[in-house]
């Protein structure tokens, strides 16, 4: 297997590209198709929403383009470079260096403090002052007095926070979220999107994020309607950047 | 990043502690295991040593007729930092009254003994003994009609009889009796001028170790002195381990039993941390999902899991071993009379460090094929909590399994003390695993497949559940299994060995041998003897003789050549000692020929060999022996090689001739006989006065002792195997439990649909018997199996095993992991079911 590449992008590649994804799951009876040849491709900087019912294949087109799963047809590629046939090892370094995660659920490490989490992918890409840009991260994000909390201790907007800071500790260039604000309240969540929003303007990073929430799919320039495993439309709002 | 790594593992500890003191339990009493069995056997062996030291009355003794060369002392001294003292032996006459008779006498230097006691009436100590005093056997008086206070004359001096030899440090081996003792001091040796003139006297140099060395660091210095000491062939080298040959395979029955419970304990405690990491990896599953999104290859997840549970290894190793180590300690408050006071009871700081260190050990090698599971774990179940699991590299799986194999092969020579035995056990222990393997997919198979309208609802989701991906029911079979071969071979053949040692002593084991007896005599004695109520009357002819050839070799040459071949354990000394041979038709009871046949060969003089003095001479069934009877050249033809079962106590020889070879020669008669207690004294007077040339030598007390050492053995023996049995039923228990535990979620969807707890508890039962039912049929018959032949070819007992009990087994292993599994889920079973979906 090809190893992960970590050179700069290609010049003109497109940040995110997928081609004929297609994904099958055989687990537990009949085969059943969840994505069925869907292409896209995301520049740099580029906001996008993946917006669908539930069951549409959302999520699973997330885990594709992250390199969290792997496609049974068709192909992925982040700035230039196939990825869906990298090995576990390459997938892990292409996720450290460039990629972050927000998720529905937090997935904080419930043994970790608010501050260790942040810490714990900034000290593996071996950042420089890594201390200092958790600390300061968590203070962008309001938690300046709750870093030495566990997620246990910290309500669900918090812990989103953390996610947050987390998801940009190491500058990824593409920051993944799967419904952020699924499991927090109208107010909490806007909070949570107005991070977002401002963490991702100054980082420049590209963001992916799939929601079911129209509001939220509206921050986004782009929005990808996904039904039934296919890309059903593409709304692209001029407005926002 | 390795600072990264150890402090994400260090970060592992942290949170749900509860899980984790259940982790580091369990862990710790899988160390227990193993350094309880090391602390019990330990306690054992030192209770065998300090019993066998007490009979040899030192470490190290070297015995010779022509003088104790005075490198002995140069070679132990370079060895070890030792005390020494001598004694002198013979057999002389002594008279008081007007009467005489034969004595065995011991003048004994200062110090005398090292170990045991020798026990004076009235009470002193052996060393205050002035050169003019003596004590003396009570035979010694009541045969010359003497008293305390009264003169025995012994060659050239007269000694006082201070004190009568009550009990002394000696060997149980009746054979070589020559009468009743009389104990002088060395300066009274010079007294009699007994030494020169052709006497045989016979020194002995004892020594006693400092610092407590170890049995096999003693049996090393042995060797060497048997190979590099001059004049090697007529030294007899003995140490504790050569003083008691009646008792000599009991004692080794008990080491080798020691030795695989040992290993035994090893399988016990590895199986359980097996188990117990794979159920703590599949609950921690979703954080190592997390740990893969933000870019930990699974290398690293996995040195993050393995130093993780390195260190709660540590930690519950060095708990377990000093627990372990101080469960001889407990046990005499907990029950009462069950260590017997002999054996000695120290705490060596050293085992339980011994016993953290085969600890972590054993943890890390079994936690290494559950630890690659961490391949496993796909980065999307951050995502989509059923996300189909990835495939582990085949290289890494393949290369767990066998670092663990070599792992523990390594660990069980370390404990076993032998490669060849490691080997067995490593080899009996995967092919154990293979077959509960395949029983388990089998089990899985049938599951998969059962016509599921037949079944009770209740009944078929608990079969149906054994067949559901992700359920581990294989690894739970196979460690289960190993526990029931463990827990099951344990009690089976620790309950044929402690009966047969309490039975090692036969009944008609003699209580007194009458020596001195001459041929006319022994007719008119034995009839005398039945006729005062003494029963299993047993005479046989003595004839002394020397070696002088085997093959046509002199036995000085064969001497010579063997000499400095330290590598093979053989006695020089039985070349040149004076042989005593017995020659009859037929041999006691307790003689088995093991090769050739009786008296076969019409044409030349046979003898009948003993199998370990066979092995010490060299010799084999053909080997033509040739020996100097009191002057006379004899051939005799080795025929046949016998066993004898030292521990029937009865009279026994290493060499026995067939009739009408050595009736001529000058002889005496050795009688045993058991005496009824009540009439030894007036059984004794009789024969004092009609045979006044035949001495009684009363055993009794000497078999009693023997007789209580084996009980201690037995119960020793018992002990060790309740503890693994009880410790292997717990780890079983908590095996089990772990994996039940993990169905919290599942048991709480079930009660949010409806089922009442009575019917989830009935389905978890269903589905754990059915477990233990595969795995306590397969480990039960691999425990009989390993039972059977651990008996009759290690330890030399027939096995008789209750084969009937497998069923029972069977049954008892499902009924153990069903309640196992009902305490794992308790619980789920009893909170809410909203409580038992979020946690």
């Amino acid at each position: 297997m090809p190893a992960y590449n970590p050179a700069p992008m290609q010049p003109n590649a497109p940040r995110i590209a997928a081609h004929d994804l297609v994904k099958r799951l055989t687990s537990g009876g009949a085969p059943l198709t969840v994505l069925d040849g869907v292409s896209l491709e995301i520049a740099a900087g580029d906001s996008v929403a993946i917006v669908g019912p539930s069951g549409s294949g959302k999520s699973t087109l997330l885990a594709l383009l992250a390199g969290l799963d792997r496609p049974t047809a068709g192909s992925v590629e982040i700035d230039g470079q196939r990825i869906d046939t990298l090995s576990e090892d390459a997938l892990a370094l292409l996720r450290r260096h460039k990629i972050g995660f927000v998720f529905q659920s937090f997935q904080l490490l419930a043994n970790l403090t608010a501050l260790e989490n942040v810490l714990l992918p900034l000290e593996l890409a071996r950042r420089p002052n890594a201390l200092q840009r958790a600390q300061d991260l968590l203070t962008a994000v309001g938690l300046r007095e709750r870093m030495s909390h566990y997620p246990s201790q910290l309500s669900g907007g918090e812990q989103q926070r953390v996610a947050l800071a987390r998801a940009f500790g190491p500058s990824p260039a593409i920051l993944y979220a799967d419904e952020p604000t699924g499991n927090l309240d109208a107010a909490t969540g806007a909070s949570v999107l107005h991070l977002l929003d401002e963490l991702r303007a100054r980082e420049g990073t590209t963001l992916v994020l799939v929601t079911h929430d129209k509001d939220v799919a509206a921050r986004a320039r782009v929005r990808m309607y996904l039904r039934a495993g296919r890309m059903e439309r593409v709304e692209i709002n001029p407005v926002t950047t | 990043m390795a600072g990264t790594l150890v402090k994400a593992a260090w970060r592992e500890s942290r949170g749900s502690s509860a899980r984790l003191i259940f982790l580091v339990l369990c862990l710790a009493l899988g160390t227990a295991a193993v350094s309880g069995v090391r602390a019990l056997s330990a306690a054992i062996e030192n209770g065998l040593r300090e019993q066998s030291r007490e009979l040899l009355g030192a470490d190290l003794a070297i015995e010779s007729r022509r003088g104790v060369p005075g490198e002995a002392d140069l070679l132990v001294a370079a060895t070890a930092s030792a005390r020494t003292t001598s004694t002198k032996s013979l057999a002389t006459m002594a008279s008081a009254g007007g009467r005489s008779r034969l004595v065995d006498l011991k003048a004994v230097g200062p110090g005398f003994p090292f170990h045991g006691r020798v026990v004076l009436d009235p009470p002193r100590d052996v060393s205050t003994l002035t050169p003019l005093e003596c004590a003396v056997a009570p035979e010694v008086l009541e045969g010359l009609h003497a008293r305390l206070g009264d003169e025995l004359s012994i060659g050239a001096a007269r000694y006082t009889i201070a004190a009568v030899v009550v009990e002394e440090p000696g060997r149980l081996d009746f054979s070589f009796t020559i009468g009743p003792r009389v104990m002088l001091s060395l300066a009274g040796l010079e007294e009699a001028q007994l030494e020169g003139f052709g006497r045989r006297v016979v020194e002995r140099r004892l020594w006693a170790f400092e610092g407590n060395p170890a049995s096999a660091s003693i049996e090393a210095l042995a060797r060497r002195l048997r190979a590099e000491l001059p004049d090697a062939a007529y030294l007899r080298v003995e140490t504790a381990r050569d003083a008691q040959p009646a008792l000599r395979r009991s004692i080794e029955r008990v080491e080798n039993w020691l030795a695989l419970v040992a290993l035994l304990a090893l399988c016990l405690g590895g199986a359980g941390v097996a188990q117990l990491v794979h159920a703590h990896l599949d609950a921690r599953a979703g954080a190592i999902a997390v740990q893969r999104v933000i870019g930990l290859r699974p290398r690293e997840v996995m040195w993050v899991q393995l130093v993780h549970v390195a260190g709660l290894a540590l930690f519950a190793s060095l708990l377990g071993a000093f627990a372990g180590s101080l469960l001889p300690f407990a046990l005499p408050s907990l029950l009462p009379g069950v260590l017997p006071e002999a054996f000695t009871l120290r705490f060596d700081w050293l085992a339980p460090l011994y016993g953290a260190s085969v600890g972590v050990a054993v943890a890390l090698l079994f936690a290494l094929p559950p630890l690659v599971a961490v391949w496993q774990v796909p980065p999307v179940r951050a995502l989509r909590h059923e996300a189909e699991p990835l495939q582990a590299p085949r290289l890494l799986q393949w290369c767990a399994w066998g670092v663990l194999l070599v792992g523990l092969l390594l660990v069980a020579r370390v404990e076993g003390g032998e490669w060849r035995n490691a080997l067995a056990f490593a080899g009996a222990l995967a092919g154990l695993a293979m077959v509960l393997w395949v029983g388990a997919r089998l089990l899985i198979t049938i599951a998969a497949r059962i016509p599921r309208t037949n079944l009770p609802p209740l009944l078929l989701h608990g079969v149906a559940a054994l067949a559901r991906p992700g359920r581990g029911t294989a690894g739970a079979v196979v460690a289960l299994g190993i526990g029931v071969l463990v827990v099951a071979g344990t009690w089976l053949i620790e309950g044929r060995m402690s009966s047969y040692l309490v039975n090692a002593l036969p009944p008609e084991a003699p209580s007194a041998f009458l020596v001195d007896v001459q041929p006319d005599q022994r007719t008119d004695l034995v009839a005398t003897l039945q006729e005062l109520g003494a029963e299993h009357v047993r005479a046989a002819p003595i004839v002394t003789a020397r070696l002088t050839k085997i093959d046509g070799r002199a036995v000085a040459d064969i001497a010579a050549e063997r000499k400095g071949d330290a590598g093979v354990d053989r006695e020089l000394w039985v070349l040149t000692r004076e042989q005593r041979l017995t020659f009859g038709p037929d041999l006691p009871a307790d003689n088995e020929v093991i090769a050739g046949s009786l008296w076969n060969d019409p044409q030349r003089a046979e003898v009948s060999i003993e199998e370990r003095f066979a092995k010490d001479l060299d010799v084999q069934v053909g080997s033509m022996l040739q020996m100097d009877v009191q002057g006379l050249s004899v051939e005799l033809l080795v025929s046949s090689i016998r066993t004898v079962r030292w521990e029937s106590f009865g009279i026994n020889f290493f060499l026995q001739v067939e009739p009408g070879v050595l009736e001529q020669a000058p002889h005496q008669v050795l009688i045993a006989a058991r005496l009824p207690a009540e009439r030894e004294e007036a059984v004794e007077a009789a024969i004092a006065d009609d045979y006044v040339n035949v001495t009684v030598i009363r055993v009794r007390p000497l078999l009693e002792k023997a007789l209580a050492l084996l009980g201690r053995l037995a119960i020793g023996v018992r002990v060790l195997g309740l503890f693994v049995v009880l410790v292997g039923i717990a780890i079983l228990a908590g095996v089990v439990g772990t994996q039940a535990s993990k169905r919290a979620r599942e048991i709480g969807v079930l009660k949010a649909l409806g089922s009442t707890r009575r019917e989830v508890m009935l389905l978890v039962a269903v589905e754990h018997a059915l477990q233990g039912l595969v795995a306590g049929a397969l480990g039960g018959t691999a425990a009989f199996l390993v039972a059977h032949f651990t008996l009759s070819n290690t330890l030399d007992i027939p096995p008789q095993l209750p084969w009937l009990a497998l069923p029972l087994m069977a049954v008892g292993a499902a009924v153990l992991a069903a309640g196992a599994g009902l305490l794992g889920s308790w619980r789920a079973l009893h909170v809410a079911p909203i409580e038992a979906l979020r946690s």
